[in-house]
């Protein structure tokens, strides 16, 4: 029923956190077949090296072994390469550049991490000891991670097929307009702009169990990914050429994922591929070193940005010029990130009437890129707010006010944008002016003076950012190049006594997808929400699914079943006239009760669902028995959340250290069905957006090519003791073109808040001459950006 | 990784290039030094095993060398492997400089990487470590010599160690000696620089 | 981990003879950071002596003008001592800012010290303090126990017992942690008792150290003022992604002069 608790928009607790909280969830790692074996891979120390032998003599001898391959043994078999799920047309009308993928290496290791070879032993350490005997004869060869140098004449090339480095050069805008916007501005603003790479730093490690039944023919890979099914398609149809019904994947609790388990890993392959050779279960579960290694990474944008305004600083035009990373080979997504989920968002929630981007995928000796929660547009975002917040500071204009001038008014939607996109409905006014107010920004400079009397300096930093969620509507994706569609599937299954289990084709793995759907369900049945199991991540037994990201499983999946619904309430309303012997447009349908339309005869779900399974006397040409209802949803649109980020920070000038001192997030997240779930979601999402404003980075060495932030004695994750208590609120209109009006929120904490936490930055040392500073603005940084520009003024 | 530095020597610059290519001194002034073995007139294979903190690994690996230019100077390249720990590779450009008292210099400028778990776990010890170890190398060889480390004024004395001894008496060294010492030479700097 | 002879003696003479006897063994007292290199397997050690089963290593008590704290005892526990809190707060603090709270409840001061970490807490705390480590065979000045990187005057089967630490008037240790690992990017110990005024300072260099130009002056005035243009030079100081050299010279000065403050605050 839709109670008091448990009703849509009600705060209903997690009905997961029972077994998480108690230890009963079941990760991967957790699951044990009988007769299992262990995988440890080795992995290339070398950045770039040519193989030329590999001796696995001594590694096959070592006690427990059962088996060691390499890429000749999956050649011999047929393997073939780790898809890419996405291809990006060159601005010469050519494809991407998409050199092969190899499930382990063949001939030559592209980086730190890069799998060489796997050994199946009857433990994993006797596999990790087989493993230090495999002898690699390297050359090795000069690397390249930066992807500038990269595109540079003269550097190593990573692969053949590619040359220059050089993926696709993308394009989006028109050019023309652009130039012609910059000759009319009044002033310019220019930034170049680095978006660090970040490492996704899921708390569960990737990990992977195999086992093929020879009797059934049939193999299983349980696997922590957030999108079983697409893991299962992209390797039975394009890896291992199996036939797709005689796979199932399984992704049972997984424990955290950011995109970086969205994509097919070569590790999902090779222990499939091999339980069958060897004929035992394989588990394999990454170390952290591991997954700092070969798990995909976010960001590594090299930027140059300009924007263009008249005198009174409203926009005219926008010119952006990105060289993207993608790392060593092509993730599943790799290509889409930073094109479609990018160049299309730097209107952001302004009018600038003229955008032109220029993306250049570039390929390094670096771990894949991909995506990595937000996806290209906190890439997006970053770009623009801060060209907004730098061009006000140049100009002389409050940052509300530049920012207010510039929006795209609420009366203005549906709003075409230059690079796309059709915003359904929006009211950036409303959260700025929220946000504004519970941020006291009125309160500011009294609480800056007085942080300036403690030593401290302290700055106040705006972010008004849009993305496009929703992921996505297929024919548009596949317009961009996407290679599947990006619809969701949903089934609603009412057993006889009136229980309900729901199958999604999103995956939870920190969503509370099983509280959210069940409230969704209980409220439109009107059942007990304890009734409402909500069941995910099973190929067997969910129909299809394109999976969790890009904050798309309220808006798509959620939508999915809400269609499931729809047919299952249609299907009762039958019923019920039979039952009532009324007439079915005679029947009114509420809150779980069917009712002859201006009478008291009415019957309850819970007796439909029974008389669905009991069909004593049916007329059964016309009325099916059975009450399980499946659906399918493709969105007509993205949906675009939007906010308002205001970030104050103190910073401490004789050691460079900053603290975020208040942070408020005030967003646009359409209809809300749990409170404390969003709330939960921005937290999470603004502690990673303010950890990559301050702390997170990966470095590789610029030389070697090794990965120097390796663990957590380098890789600065942040804690709960570098965030503030976030002030969190809402100011909502309805998504216009999905049943449940919803827009998502997984993203927007990561997305809206780093510049906002740059800005801030900048705000509080502007007295000190400090007017730019790169991500992340660790202690060191900040320290040294002080003494430039204190030297600089003295010069 | 970028290291330069210097060593003040209390002998002649020929007497501490003999030396430093004597492979039975240089195994036994180099911290954990198991072999150091001669392949060929430019190649010589060493097995090091290393210590930091609590962290040890056993390094195999071979010196390569080029622009000998005896007894002032030479180029050398390293590769080394300890299987679980990675792996360590560069090169250092040597120079012995006389010094005006009799005595002479050794510097050095290296340039290398350490790759696999150690740069991942390491990266903060790294430098710190190659500097240790070649200052206790340099220690161990300056007593060697009859000196005291860390600017001792005194010659040593002469026919003190073997080096002095595998002098061979004049300035032309045999042919496909010098090489062969050169690289002793080089293998204890590049494995004390290098292998942590 | 490879595979090791785990030995667990019950007396320090015991502990001796197996690490006299065994081909390459090692001591583990807290296990904090040898149970780490064991795991990444850059350590293969034939035999692991466990040192926790030795009562003589164990207990805090003040005798006289010094406070002696056992090599087992974990750092949690001399956070909370009351003992420290009342004799030397500053100990208590350093040694409740190691890690995290799981780190302090397994590591140890003997430990630590046995370790030298270039960028742990405790051998500031004994350098900048005068402490005095007892082993299983002699007594050595916090002066001559640290001497290099990960490098102690500590013999092969030599163990530590205990440190005396003297209580001084005054002291305080400030740490500006490394975001990342939260050990010392630098940390400064600086104090005031009857051997006079030590400053000094971990995380910075190769090795913990002393700056005898901040004694001097603090001997004669001791005040932040005193040495607010004494700077340690750079040159010999880590480099890393967290902190050039530069930087870290220029928070050995900031932080002295906080611990100075702090000092004159808290006595």
């Amino acid at each position: 029923m839709a109670t008091a608790e448990t009703g849509i928009g009600k705060a209903a607790k997690r009905k997961e956190d029972r077994r998480f909280l108690t230890g009963e969830g079941r990760y991967t790692d957790d699951i044990d077949l009988p007769g299992q074996v262990y995988a440890c891979f080795l992995r290339s120390p070398h950045a770039h090296a040519r193989i030329n032998r590999i001796d696995t003599g001594p590694a096959r001898e070592a006690p427990g072994v059962v088996a060691v391959y390499t890429g000749d043994d999956l050649a011999a078999d047929g393997v073939g390469g780790i898809p890419c799920g996405w291809q990006i047309t060159d601005v010469d009308g050519q494809p991407m550049k998409e050199p092969a993928h190899p499930a382990l290496a063949q001939g030559k290791v592209r980086y730190v991490g890069d799998q060489v070879a796997v050994v199946i032993a009857e433990s994993y350490h006797q596999a990790k000891d087989a493993a230090e005997r495999i002898d690699v004869d390297y050359d090795i060869l000069d690397a390249v991670v930066s992807p500038a140098e990269a595109l540079e004449e003269g550097r190593p090339q990573v692969h053949d097929e590619a040359p220059g480095n050089q993926c696709y050069v993308w394009e989006l805008g028109d050019g023309d307009a652009v130039d012609d916007a910059f000759n009319r501005a009044a002033h310019v603003t220019r930034l170049d702009l680095v978006n660090q790479r970040l490492a996704p730093n899921a708390i569960e490690p990737r990990a992977a169990v195999a086992s093929y039944s020879r009797g059934e023919d049939q193999y299983t890979l349980y696997t922590t990914s957030q999108n079983p099914h697409v893991t299962r398609l992209l390797m039975s149809a394009f890896v291992l050429n199996l036939p797709e019904h005689k796979v199932r994947v399984v992704a049972p609790d997984v424990g955290g994922g950011f995109g970086s388990k969205i994509f097919h890993y070569a590790e999902e392959a090779v222990l499939t591929w091999a339980s069958r050779k060897v004929g035992r279960p394989i588990k394999w579960t990454a170390e952290r070193v591991e997954s700092f290694m070969s798990d995909a990474h976010g960001r590594d944008h090299v930027t140059h940005a300009e924007l263009a305004m008249d005198d009174s600083g409203k926009f005219l035009g926008m010119r952006v010029n990105t060289k993207a990373n993608l790392g060593a080979y092509l993730s599943t997504f790799a290509p889409s990130v930073p094109t479609i989920l990018y160049g299309t968002l730097l209107a952001g929630q302004y009018t600038t009437p003229a955008i032109h981007c220029r993306v250049t995928g570039v390929f390094t000796n670096t771990a894949p890129v991909d995506a990595y929660r937000g996806a290209g547009r906190p890439e997006a975002t970053y770009v623009v707010e801060r060209l907004v917040s730098a061009a006000a500071r140049e100009m002389g204009m409050d940052q509300a006010e530049i920012r207010r001038r510039n929006f795209i008014p609420r009366d203005a939607f549906p709003y075409q944008t230059p690079v796309a996109l059709t915003y359904d409905v929006g009211d950036y006014d409303a959260t700025l002016t929220e946000a504004m107010r519970m941020a006291d920004v009125d309160g500011f400079e009294a609480r800056r003076k007085e942080a300036q009397a403690r030593g401290k300096y302290r700055g106040i930093g705006y972010s008004t950012y849009i993305e496009a969620c929703g992921l996505a509507p297929s024919n548009i994706a596949g317009a961009l190049g996407a290679r599947a569609g990006l619809f969701e599937a949903g089934e609603v299954r009412l057993h006889p006594t009136g229980k309900v289990t729901v199958f999604t084709g999103s995956h939870s793995h920190g969503q509370g997808h099983e509280t959210t759907f069940a409230q969704i369900v209980a409220s439109r049945l009107g059942v007990p929400y304890e009734d409402v199991d909500v069941v995910h991540g099973d190929t067997d037994r969910i129909a299809f699914g394109m999976g969790t990201y890009g904050s798309r499983s309220l808006a798509v999946g959620g939508s999915a079943i809400m269609k499931a619904l729809d047919k299952v309430i249609d299907k009762g309303r039958k019923i019920a006239a039979h039952m009532l012997e009324a007439a079915e447009q005679d029947i009114e349908y509420d809150d779980g009760t069917y009712r002859v339309a201006g009478t008291d005869k009415e019957i309850s779900m819970g007796e439909i669902a029974f008389s669905a399974y009991v069909p004593h006397n049916y007329p059964l040409e016309q009325l099916e028995p059975g009450l399980d209802e499946n659906a399918f949803y493709d969105p007509t649109n993205f949906t675009y959340p939007a906010g308002s980020h205001i970030c104050e920070v103190e910073v401490d000038p004789d050691t460079g250290k900053v603290e975020v001192v208040n942070f408020t997030a005030v967003d646009d997240f359409g209809n809300v069905i749990n409170p404390m779930i969003v709330e939960g979601q921005v937290h999470g999402g603004l502690a990673q957006g303010i950890g990559q404003a301050l702390l997170e980075q990966c470095i590789y060495d610029p030389d070697s090519g090794q990965l120097v932030t390796g663990t957590y004695m380098d890789y600065i994750m942040p804690r709960a003791d570098d965030l503030p208590s976030f002030r969190v609120g809402t100011q909502n209109t309805p998504c216009t073109h999905n049943p449940l009006g919803v827009k998502g929120c997984g993203e927007a904490g990561t997305i809206g808040s780093p510049p906002a936490v740059i800005d801030a930055i900048i705000d509080a040392l502007s007295p000190l001459g400090v007017r730019h500073l790169d991500m992340p603005a660790t202690p060191v940084r900040v320290w040294q950006a002080i003494q430039d520009a204190q030297g600089s003024r003295a010069a | 990784m970028e290291l330069k530095n210097e060593q003040r020597l209390p002998v002649s610059r020929q007497k501490a290039w003999e030396a430093l290519n004597d492979p039975d001194v240089l195994a036994a002034c180099i911290p954990g030094c198991e072999s150091l073995e001669r392949v060929d007139d430019h190649n010589y294979d060493a097995t090091v095993n290393t210590k930091v903190g609590p962290v040890k690994a056993r390094f195999t690996g071979r010196v390569t060398l080029e622009n000998l230019q005896p007894p002032e100077s030479y180029t050398l390249s390293f590769e080394g492997n300890s299987g679980q720990a990675g792996f360590a590779r560069g090169s250092a450009d040597v120079y012995l400089d006389e010094e005006p008292d009799g005595g002479c210099r050794v510097r050095y400028d290296v340039s290398a990487t350490v790759g696999g778990k150690l740069a991942q776990l390491g990266s903060r010890l790294v430098k710190g470590a190659a500097e240790k170890n070649a200052s206790e190398f340099f220690g161990n060889f300056t007593r060697h010599l009859g000196g005291e480390p860390e600017g001792a004024a005194e010659e040593a004395a002469a026919g003190s160690g073997q080096a002095a001894q595998a002098e061979g008496g004049g300035d032309s060294p045999r042919t496909g000696y010098w090489p062969w010492v050169a690289g002793g030479a080089v293998v204890v700097l590049v494995i004390i620089i290098l292998l942590l | 981990m490879h595979a090791f002879e785990y030995h667990r003696p019950k007396t320090l003479d015991e502990a001796a003879a197996v690490l006299a006897r065994a081909e390459d063994a090692s001591p583990v007292a807290g296990g904090q950071t040898l149970l780490q290199t064991l795991r990444q397997r850059l350590a293969e050690p034939s035999d692991l002596v466990d040192l926790r089963g030795i009562p003589d290593l164990y207990g805090i008590t003040r005798e006289g003008d010094s406070l002696r704290i056992g090599a087992m005892v974990r750092h949690n526990e001399v956070a909370r001592s009351r003992e420290v809190e009342q004799a030397i707060p500053a100990l208590a603090g350093l040694a409740g800012g190691i890690g995290d709270a799981q780190v302090r409840n397994m590591g140890t001061l003997g430990g630590s010290i046995a370790n030298n970490d270039p960028a742990a807490d405790y051998p500031a705390g004994l350098l900048g303090l005068g402490a005095t480590v007892h082993t299983s065979q002699r007594t050595i000045p916090a002066d001559e126990f640290f001497v290099d990187m990960f490098e102690t005057a500590l013999e092969p089967g030599e163990i530590v017992r205990s440190v005396d630490f003297p209580i001084p008037q005054r002291a305080s240790y400030i740490k500006f942690a490394q975001p990342a690992s939260r050990f010392a990017l630098v940390g400064v110990m600086v104090s005031q008792g009857a051997g006079g005024v030590r400053v000094a300072v971990t995380g910075a260099g190769p090795a913990v150290f002393r700056v005898p130009d901040m004694e001097q002056a603090l001997a004669l005035d001791f005040s932040a003022d005193a040495i607010r243009d004494i700077r340690v030079p750079a040159d010999e100081l880590n480099d890393d992604i967290h902190g050039t050299p530069e930087y870290r010279a220029h928070l050995v000065t900031v932080l002295a002069r906080r611990a100075v403050e702090a000092a004159l605050n808290a006595g």
